[in-house]
């Protein structure tokens, strides 16, 4: 952190598109820009209800609000708070910034044209999807000219030195450490939550997918399990594949109901804020997770997981999930490997019998798993986080 | 006006006030179904290359030049030659031809598009689709089935694709020589 970052202005635009993700990983990077690098951070939000199931002090009514030292703005066609062209501008996952920004941009190139004493305009930059694929590396960090003769980078998060990497907060590793050091957190934190009745050698396991059979099939297998397992599901799309189990519509589900059948208790999760379900993810023994903020997070949590990738036209979201296979798997054994590609790919294809078959082979005590899943965050971070690489490629933009 | 998405080699755009070739396309998908499209992109006027990575949607002006059908007549290292119908010959560099050189061959019937810039061959466009004969492949795994398995093949002038498994070494197939995508056998 520097004294020339707390003079930078940075401003990051987020369509929200499926409810949590974009949001949860903008406001992930605007808290650690502004935590870490002392950078003056308006976020400008379109969808400020979706926001607020992450951020619960913020008040969807309110233009412009500031929460955790970052300024917060509703972006509305037409822009209600003028925008002012700042050192940096972020369009998150390709959005298409108002026309009145792009006329800024415009406008603030002719006047440094005419000038270089004006203000330079602004390193324009598209934060995109994270993924494991080898393109990424090729495209990362690469101009775009557009029409207006204003050149945009596009920034790849990624595993690899060759990417724009992961966001990771400075200290998240360690405080995660000391979180699992101690089993009495995690019987704290279930209690917050209103969840009761989960003993400590319960499994645990953390549910946040979207529609599948595969999740019915598997809270069936868990029901005729010998050992007792508790499912943790927030009110939203994983519970529409279960209703047909469930004694009530979802309308009527409340946080902190359980509803039990045999060996499994189903909880009805209430939101939390991103550090609550971080620790939500720590302190599980399993974690299945969506998109791409809380499929991050789930690797962070040093726990093993399934992610329920976003569904994509010509099922081209499993290579995008089979490169993320291949790179997590490099260092397991292979018969684990096997085990769970095969779980996580059976998960997304919604085949609900394999999918089962291949939870059995995977032995959550498994010593390896545990050691893989703790080892991997250290072997992805790959010494540098996102944040820091980000202001290291503006600088040298 | 062309969206990135649309762009083969061979277009010319305006970017900035210049004209720049496009030599190579590479489409790959991102997030929600959102595509990203890399081109390698040449200086008409300047010797300058540059890559740069586009939204799928993004549009961009694309210059409409003189053209001409001509045919290919033969490769005078680093010239491609073309002729057109009055026998006026071109010499295209073969930098400029980017992913189409891949399809150029000796004997060639099909027409070809010869792109000029104030007076300068500096492109040129393939048919939509081009027949080759497979010059390798590895014989079929499963038989001779339709189903949509894939195996790499090498065909004529060097290119390599992916083509269907019936598919066999000396077959003359179709390719779609925007995106380099087998068609059908002929």
């Amino acid at each position: 952190m520097t004294s020339q970052n707390s003079e930078q202005n940075w401003d990051i635009f987020c369509a929200v598109v499926d409810n949590y993700g974009d949001i949860g990983v903008t406001w992930r990077l605007a808290k650690q820009l502004s935590a870490e690098q002392k950078i003056n951070v308006t976020l400008w939000v379109d969808d400020l209800n979706s926001f607020q199931h992450i951020l619960p002090h913020l008040d969807p009514n309110q233009v412009t609000q500031s929460h955790c030292g970052i300024k917060i703005n509703q972006w509305s066609e037409p822009l209600k708070i003028d925008y002012k062209v700042g050192d940096v501008l972020i369009e998150a996952f390709a959005c298409e910034l108002p026309a009145q920004v792009k006329q800024q941009l415009v406008t603030a190139k002719q006047a440094y044209f005419d000038n270089s004493k004006n203000k330079k305009p602004p390193v324009w930059l598209n934060l995109e999807y994270l993924s494991a694929e080898s393109w990424v590396e090729g495209c990362h960090g690469l101009p775009s000219m557009q029409a207006s003769g204003i050149k945009k980078y596009f920034y790849f998060p990624g595993f690899s030195d060759k990417t724009g990497g992961l966001i990771c907060e400075k200290t998240l590793f360690t405080d995660r450490e000391h979180w699992q050091l101690d089993t009495q957190n995690r019987q704290n934190l279930f209690k917050s939550l209103g969840l009761t009745g989960i003993d400590e050698t319960d499994t645990v396991i953390s549910v946040f997918s979207y529609e599948s059979s595969a999740l019915l099939a598997l809270c069936q297998h868990w029901q005729a399990n010998d050992t007792k397992t508790h499912a943790l599901i927030p009110k939203g799309r994983s519970l529409n594949s279960l209703q047909s189990i469930l004694p009530c519509s979802i309308d009527e589900l409340t946080p902190g109901m359980q509803i039990a059948f045999g060996n499994l208790v189903i909880h009805i999760l209430p939101m939390t804020d991103q550090e609550g379900y971080d620790k939500l993810l720590w302190s599980c023994d399993f974690n299945i997770v969506r998109g791409e903020d809380s499929f991050l997070r789930a690797q962070w949590a040093a726990k093993p997981f399934i992610w329920h990738i976003y569904e994509q036209e010509e099922d081209y979201h499993l290579i995008k999930l089979d490169a993320f296979m291949q790179l997590y798997c490099n260092n397991l054994p292979s018969e684990l490997a096997m085990s769970w590609k095969g779980l996580n790919l059976a998960f997304n294809q919604e085949q609900a019998a394999l999918t089962c078959e291949y939870w059995q082979q995977l032995n959550l005590a498994d010593l390896p798993l545990q050691q893989h899943a703790k080892q991997w965050p250290i072997d992805a971070i790959n010494d540098v986080d996102l944040v820091s690489r980000l202001v290291q490629f503006v600088k040298n933009s | 006006m062309k969206t990135a998405h649309e762009l083969r080699p061979g277009n010319v755009i305006m970017l900035d006030g210049s004209p720049w070739v496009v030599q190579k396309t590479e489409t790959t998908r991102s997030g929600r179904n959102a595509a990203i499209v890399k081109l390698k992109l040449k200086h008409v006027l300047q010797d300058s290359s540059t890559e740069s990575t586009f939204k799928g949607e993004d549009k961009m002006e694309d210059i409409i030049l003189e053209r001409l059908d001509c045919t290919y007549s033969y490769f005078a290292d680093p010239m491609y030659v073309f002729m057109d119908a009055e026998y006026n010959q071109y010499d295209v560099e073969a930098e400029n031809l980017g992913d189409a050189a891949a399809y150029i061959v000796d004997g060639m019937e099909e027409n070809c598009q010869v792109t000029f810039y104030e007076g300068k061959a500096i492109s040129v466009e393939l048919p939509t689709s081009v027949v080759r004969e497979v010059t390798y492949t590895e014989p079929s795994a499963r038989g001779d089935t339709s189903g949509k398995v894939m195996k790499p093949a090498t065909i004529t002038g060097g290119g390599t694709l992916s083509v269907a498994d019936f598919v066999k070494t000396g077959d003359m197939i179709e390719i779609d020589t925007r995106t380099n995508e087998f068609k059908k056998r002929v």
